[in-house]
């Protein structure tokens, strides 16, 4: 095996990746504090069967949502079902937090439903007659309305490219369209289903803004509480590691269920473009419905709830220093996305030319970052710098480097690198999936040299590719929550750190506005990117 | 000792660490000259043809070209340092690239050369892709996009090209007029090719040598003559599907016997002992029709080959024996008659086992 640049720096970028993780495995064998046992004689079971209620939950309801409104719309024409299409993808603009502080807000007593029923039908005793949906209830909901558009658009995307021809198998074999969707179509989109509610899954394991919000106690509000009530950062730790094997054993299940099988076609003989059905009356009436519905409440609600705060409390929309929240963001956007970019690309064609096995296992592990809480990996990230200022830095005799990653930008970025890496990595890898191997062999073979290849053939092709993952980094950066409230530098603020202390300190109307800022960029960003996330053309 | 331009010496291609073709030697003399390599599908042609372009590892024997070793247990030269095309059976052409930039791709190799010897235009016209000029890869058919191919591996003007089943894709109405440009281009330009195909027709019409790959072995190497009529071992008689095998015992110089036919004159091509047993190989043209002849087989089959017939005939041994006969024949038989065959039978070349 000849080392080159591309082999060295794509396992430079991987070992990187993987120090936090490590750390998180390294701290599994340390001591920890009474409060294990402590948790092990009280709440330890609670916070497991929350954990996999919250999850089984959010995995049912998304799965519904998500593959529902994708068969509908990539199936049948109904009125809107062109700009349900897209639309049914802005849910992303809205964090669970965010989304949880809208249920709360209306639902609450006397919250906007209740000033709905007061305008409507006067005075009255209605908080009682308000459903509440606080508490696992609402946790579920925040994220499964927040995230079930990962289902969507990775089962829209299997079914678009799902022939004509397998459904009209499917009529000459004199299927119902019932038994159509159950035994062809939905078999043929469940690699792309299971793939799209193992992110789904990571989410929801990693989710902690909604559920501090609702005060749920699950594996990660327990890593939150080990850390930052009883300093005990080797037990958060071992909490991260033994979800991290639940999230690993996820991984493995995906790949497992889709090795063996072949679900789509090669080439572009025998494929058939798909004529939608014409849908009328009542099935259309219905169609729409369902479509409107989520639409509805998984964006347009917590839209105007947010804006209906911020017209009301119009204060706080100038008590905040809006344009130094947005430079913020952007600035961390664009930095990270860049960043994230130009490592992920590298790593993947680095991969690609090596075919190296120890290359092969480091970049799978490197992407379980995103696996990882960020809470624990800002925590992890904080241990291991500590450790390596304390026992190498330090013993070389030079200065403290730890200012230069705790509570700094570069460190922000860099953990913001960690978490994100497995979103830029899968995201050009599915892009570099499309490019055979023969054509870097053309490549080649017209006199290419490997970095005029990735210059000039791979980089023009995945152009969209890059896009498209770097618009995704961006959401979900914008997002972020619990790694900027750790390592942002003192005093530097975005929508979402602005949005939760709001929240935290019980001040939901003032949270609206940075929410509001944060849903109408995010909805910017996806509009924009429409086109390369919903893929409609074969790019 | 001549020199050839291009050797393979004792090769044995793998793919990893699996190998598919065991040592392996063959030469081109002359720059410019054509072979093919034939052999049943998934066999190593493509392996072959790989690992002469660089894109696969070579761990026993050498590769030569024009002097300069390309692979050796040693040496390996990188795919892009070789100036050797190939062009896969595959699409591989580049899909975010028009036809057009993709094939013009080839020629910014050949910029160097003093004299551009062939333009974008007349490779287009030649291979009659005009139309699909402006078109991107997954918008043409996968002929034409073999063709296109196909148009930037020749531009290049490579110091070894190699072809990997060229013209599977090809609609069979215009694989034969492509064929033709095919070959008058590489003899124009004077390019080394090297056709890897499954069509013997093709290979025969192409190439100035075959090679014959059968069980992991080059197992013939000669003029496309030689491979038709003269085939060296049993396993290419029956690759080449080209007659069948009977006993016969050797009487004379010039003579052998059959139990079925009789006396059979003709030139051995090697030599026998007489009253050696052996097996001869009896193609469809060595017997002629003669309904006067004594000499009268059953015919249990008539195949219809546009400008022939074959026909199967039952022998007393109950041996089926191919015969072939124009199709404009006076007299022709249907399945049961009995039907003539000439005496005394001459075969111009006795091949033997």
């Amino acid at each position: 095996m000849r080392i080159n640049f591309w082999y060295i720096s794509s396992f430079v970028i991987s070992l990187f990746v993987i120090i936090p993780i490590l750390t998180v495995f390294s701290s599994f064998f340390d001591n920890t504090s009474n409060y294990f046992q402590v948790l092990k004689n009280t709440f330890l079971m609670e916070y497991i069967l929350n954990s996999l209620i919250l999850l089984v939950s959010v995995l049912i309801l998304t799965f519904i949502i998500g593959t529902g409104s994708a068969y509908l719309v990539s199936f049948f024409n109904f009125p809107f079902s062109n700009f349900f299409k897209w639309a049914l993808i802005l849910s992303f603009a809205v964090p669970p937090y965010i989304y949880a502080y809208s249920l709360t807000a209306f639902f609450e007593n006397y919250g906007t439903a209740y000033t709905i029923l007061k305008n409507l039908f006067g005075e009255g005793n209605y908080n009682q007659s308000i459903p509440k949906f606080d508490g696992l209830l609402g946790v579920v909901l925040s994220i499964s309305f927040s995230l079930y558009a990962y289902v969507y658009i990775l089962a829209r995307a299997s079914f678009l490219y799902q022939s004509q021809n397998i459904i009209d198998l499917g009529k000459n074999l004199g299927f119902t369209k019932f038994k159509a969707f159950y035994s062809i179509i939905l078999p043929a989109a469940r690699p792309a289903i299971v793939a799209g509610l193992s992110l789904v899954a990571m989410e929801t394991l990693a989710e902690f803004g909604a559920v501090d919000f609702f005060s749920i106690n699950t594996l990660t509000t327990g890593i939150y509480n080990s850390w930052i009530a009883f300093d005990d950062l080797a037990f958060a730790n071992q909490l991260s590691f033994f979800l991290l094997l639940f999230i690993f054993a996820l991984f493995i299940l995906e790949n497992l269920s889709r090795k063996n099988a072949k679900y789509h076609f090669n080439t572009k003989a025998g494929f058939k473009q798909k004529q939608k059905i014409q849908l009328s009356g009542k099935k259309a009436f219905l169609a729409f419905s369902f479509c409107f519905l989520v639409f509805f409440l998984s964006f347009l609600f917590p839209l105007s709830q947010m804006m209906y705060w911020t017209l009301k409390f119009p204060e706080n929309l100038f008590d905040l220093k809006i344009l130094d929240l947005l430079m913020n963001t952007l600035y961390l956007v664009i930095l990270s996305s860049l960043l994230l970019i130009i490592f992920g690309l590298v790593s993947n064609y680095g991969n690609r030319v090596n075919k190296n096995k120890t290359l092969n296992i480091l970049s799978t592990l490197s992407i379980s970052g995103y696996a990882i809480p960020g809470v624990i990996l800002a925590v992890a990230f904080i241990t291991f710098i500590a450790w390596f200022d304390d026992s190498v830095i330090k013993n070389l005799g030079f200065v403290s480097i730890k200012k230069v990653f705790i509570g700094s930008i570069l460190g922000l970025v860099l953990v913001y690198f960690i978490r994100f890496y497995s979103l830029a990595y899968n995201g050009i890898k599915s892009g570099y999936e499309k490019i055979n191997i023969s054509v870097d062999e053309s490549s080649y073979l017209l006199g290419y040299s490997k970095r005029k290849t990735f210059m000039n053939i791979h980089i023009p092709f995945l152009r969209n590719s890059l896009l498209f993952v770097g618009i995704l980094v961006s959401l979900e950066i914008i997002r972020e929550l619990p790694i900027t409230l750790i390592l942002r530098p003192f005093n530097f603020e975005t929508f979402a750190t602005t949005a939760y202390i709001s929240a935290s300190e019980d001040l939901l109307e003032a949270a609206a506005v940075p929410s509001l800022f944060l849903i109408l960029i995010a909805t910017f960003f996806i509009i924009v990117t429409s086109k390369y996330i919903l893929r409609d053309n074969n790019d | 000792m001549t020199k050839n331009f291009f050797e393979v010496n004792n090769v044995d291609f793998n793919v990893g660490n699996k190998t598919k073709v065991k040592n392996v030697s063959f030469a081109i003399e002359k720059q410019g000259d054509v072979i093919c390599l034939l052999g049943p599908s998934g066999i190593g042609k493509t392996t072959i043809l790989r690992t002469i372009a660089g894109l696969e590892k070579l761990k026993k024997g050498s590769i030569i070209l024009n002097g300069k070793t390309l692979s050796s247990e040693k040496i390996n030269l990188e795919p892009e340092d070789r100036n050797v095309s190939l062009a896969f059976q595959d699409n591989s052409l580049f899909p975010h690239y028009t036809i057009e930039k993709n094939i013009s791709l080839g020629s910014e190799r050949n910029k160097e050369k003093k004299e551009k010897k062939i333009s974008l235009k007349e490779i287009v016209d030649l291979l009659d892709i005009f139309h699909i000029l402006n078109k991107y890869p997954h918008e043409v058919s996968a002929g034409e996009a073999q063709r296109a191919s196909l148009a930037r591996s020749l531009i290049m003007q490579p110091d070894l090209l190699l072809l990997d089943e060229p013209l599977s894709n090809v609609d069979q109405s215009f694989k034969e007029e492509i064929q033709v440009r095919l070959k008058k281009i590489l003899n124009k330009l004077k390019i080394t090719t090297i056709i890897v195909t499954h069509d013997s027709y093709e290979a025969f019409y192409l190439g100035s040598k075959c090679g014959i790959i059968l069980n992991q072995e080059l197992k013939q190497f000669d003029d496309p003559y030689k491979v038709y009529h003269l085939p060296n071992s049993i396993e290419v008689v029956n690759f080449l599907n080209r007659g069948i095998l009977v006993p016969a015992k050797v009487t004379g110089k010039n003579t052998l016997e059959n139990w079925d036919l009789g006396t059979i004159e003709g030139n051995f091509i090697k030599e026998y002992p007489k009253g050696a047993n052996v097996q001869l190989l009896l193609q469809p043209e060595d017997l002629e029709h003669d309904d006067t002849s004594n000499l009268k087989l059953e015919v249990v089959d008539r195949k219809f080959r546009g400008t022939n017939f074959i026909y199967t005939l039952r022998a007393p041994s109950n041996t089926l024996i191919p015969v072939f006969v124009h199709s404009h024949h006076i007299h022709q038989h249907e399945v049961d008659e009995k039907f003539g065959i000439k005496r005394p039978i001459h075969i111009d070349h006795i091949v033997c086992f």
